[in-house]
């Protein structure tokens, strides 16, 4: 390591910087071959073998597209992976968002105790990814469970198991994930943190009411915090798996009904161990959260508010 | 800004038409509402714990909290549970994450000081890579990765979930520690340089030092988040010796099917434990470093 020992250098601008392309390589070379051998390497490696039959074992035979018009017109399992992918996205990401920003807005009205509500309301967020939380959501909305136990001591209701019946298995998984709203809520305290308070003076002293404030200060302030969230919680959404996986023991059912499209692929490629068809599954997927992204960055500059 | 909005509260409202930032009755309301959500939320974890204490027919009998007749029954039941002891996967899974926090301070730290500190040709370019990584799903690499394990014959060991921590490959832990090495006062690597120390020694006995805060909040998070993972163990450990605590539990669930919710609960109980530990000891780290770079988990 002692030839990463480099000499200074006076840079432009008289002051010393040193330059030095290999201290600079050195450190990065952990990064870099990461990069190559795990990033890189392997995202090419994935686009050739969607174009194959790879099974893992023997050759990869070349079938061009076939692999994606399978999946465009010859797979219903995909179509019903999409469904309920999206629709556990487009419930799970603004249910968040929204409490998120109401428990943060509630939290910043300077109430003694903050730390205290936002460690809590931040602890599912720390443990609901886990395999505990899934056996334990398992328990909750099972047909004998804490819910329905709790709904028949409070008004005498016999539920259903919510967890077996396929139209309402997806909705336990969206509930779950709205439970762990606490790290957009902490992301959420910053950003309100950082609105000048004289805004709000200057706004009442106008006679805004309270409600005229957050639409008019809070809100478009806090555009650019809400768009980050917003971007994250959606790509986590599509990446959602642990949780369907305990939940569903692995099969993504009843009938399909939490087969979320992450899980599909796995079982296409470590169950059937068809890579090639599972590699195509992928790119779809990430061209998806690309997509999502992309267009979130677009639209950003329409509703995002920056400071000049 | 709460202090802020405190003193509002005990100077009198400013205007005719507006209303105290909070009356003495809606902060009592809010305060009331913020402790009913929160015991809600947290009641399930609650009942978790306490069930894990309970003889197995008060789970389905009882919505309390405090068992009538506490055993720690379930916790004997479970940890021999399976062929293999649950100790020996804590064992596994602690051995996996004290290695993995190693890897990602060790190769993480490295990259975020090349990126801010040295001076080189192509340093905005692979800067500009890593941050597009960040948003990269980890499908895209997911099963050339794994042929490529399957290759070096390292599937069924714990080499895949290890050697690329040592690479660098969390690259929102370069991101994390970039954040913080830009508020270190380049001063100080100058007056180092005055007196002929090297990168290498700037790295390690300026910035480094100085750099405790990042370097645990990274540490607490590698290591809470490595303990949680489901996925990369599920698809690379095959063996039940090699198994991690959560891929366990998974198993267990799978063998006591729903039969015996005690032990299953004492078992989660135990799988969660660690992390509740760290989270009551590093509050204040994991919740400033959401926080200030805004990543969620």
């Amino acid at each position: 390591m002692s030839t990463l020992r480099t000499t200074e250098r006076p840079a432009a601008g008289g002051r010393f910087r040193f330059g030095d392309s290999l201290a600079g390589y050195g450190f990065l070379a952990p990064w870099l071959v990461g990069f190559f051998l795990l990033t890189l390497g392997p995202a090419i490696a994935s686009f050739y073998l969607s174009l194959t039959d790879y099974s893992g074992l023997g050759a990869a035979n070349w079938v061009g597209a076939e692999n994606y018009v399978r999946i465009a017109t010859d797979d219903p399992r995909f179509w019903t992976a999409m469904n309920v992918t999206f629709t556990f996205v487009l419930l799970s990401v603004p249910l968040k968002l929204i409490f998120a920003l109401a428990v943060a807005v509630a939290l910043n009205r300077g109430l003694a105790g903050l730390s205290f509500f936002r460690a809590i309301f931040y602890l599912p967020s720390l443990v609901g990814g886990s395999v505990a939380v899934a056996v334990l959501w398992r328990q909750v909305f099972a047909g004998d469970g804490l819910l329905n136990q709790a709904l028949n001591a409070l008004f005498g209701f016999e539920g259903p198991s919510w967890i077996s019946n396929p139209s309402t298995s997806l909705y336990t998984l969206v509930l779950l994930a709205v439970w762990q709203f606490g790290s957009s809520m902490i992301i959420f305290l910053a950003g309100l943190r950082q609105i000048p308070q004289d805004m709000y003076e200057a706004a009442s002293i106008d006679g805004a009411s309270k409600a005229r404030q957050f639409l008019k200060i809070t809100l478009p302030l806090l555009t650019p915090v809400i768009f980050f969230n917003a971007v994250i919680l959606t790509i986590d959404a599509f990446k959602a798996f642990t949780s369907a996986f305990v939940i569903s023991d692995g099969t993504g059912g009843p009938i399909d009904s939490t087969l979320f499209y992450t899980l599909y692929l796995y079982q296409e490629a470590f169950t059937n161990f068809r890579f090639g068809y599972a590699s195509a599954l992928a790119w779809v997927l990430v061209l998806i959260i690309a997509f999502f992204t992309a267009m979130s960055f677009l639209t950003a500059r329409f509703w995002v508010h920056y400071d000049d | 800004m709460t202090d802020a909005a405190l003193s509002t509260t005990t100077i009198a409202p400013r205007t005719d038409t507006g209303e105290p930032s909070v009356s003495p009755w809606k902060r009592a309301l809010l305060y009331a509402l913020l402790l009913a959500v929160s015991f809600l939320m947290l009641y399930p974890l609650l009942w978790m714990v306490a069930s894990s204490f309970k003889p197995d027919s008060e789970i389905f009998t009882s919505t309390g909290l405090v068992p009538a007749d506490l055993t720690v029954d379930a916790y004997r039941r479970g940890w021999s549970g399976l062929s293999i002891g649950f100790g020996w996967m804590f064992f596994n899974s602690l051995v996996i994450s004290l290695l993995v926090v190693i890897g990602n301070l060790f190769s993480c730290s490295m990259a975020a000081y090349a990126f801010t500190r040295l001076r080189f040709k192509g340093r905005g370019f692979w800067f500009t890579l890593m941050l597009g990584t960040l948003m990269m799903p980890q499908h895209a690499v997911l099963i050339p990765q794994y042929v490529m394990f399957l290759k070096l014959g390292w599937v069924n060991s714990i080499l895949p979930l290890v050697v690329p921590k040592f690479l660098a490959i969390d690259a929102f832990f370069i991101f994390l520690m970039v954040q913080f090495f830009r508020g270190i006062p380049r001063e100080l690597d100058e007056a180092a340089i005055m007196d002929g120390c090297g990168p290498l020694r700037i790295f390690l006995k300026v910035i480094l030092p100085l750099s405790t805060p990042v370097l645990a909040t990274a540490a607490v998070f590698s290591f809470i988040w490595t303990w949680d993972d489901f996925f990369a163990p599920l698809i690379y450990l095959n063996d039940i010796e090699k198994y991690t605590a959560q891929l366990g539990l998974r198993t267990f669930v799978d063998s006591t099917g729903t039969s015996d919710w005690g032990s299953l609960f004492a078992m989660s109980t135990l799988t969660v434990l660690p992390v509740f530990i760290l989270f009551i000891l590093f509050q204040r780290l994991l919740i400033e470093g959401i926080a200030t770079t805004g990543m969620k988990r």
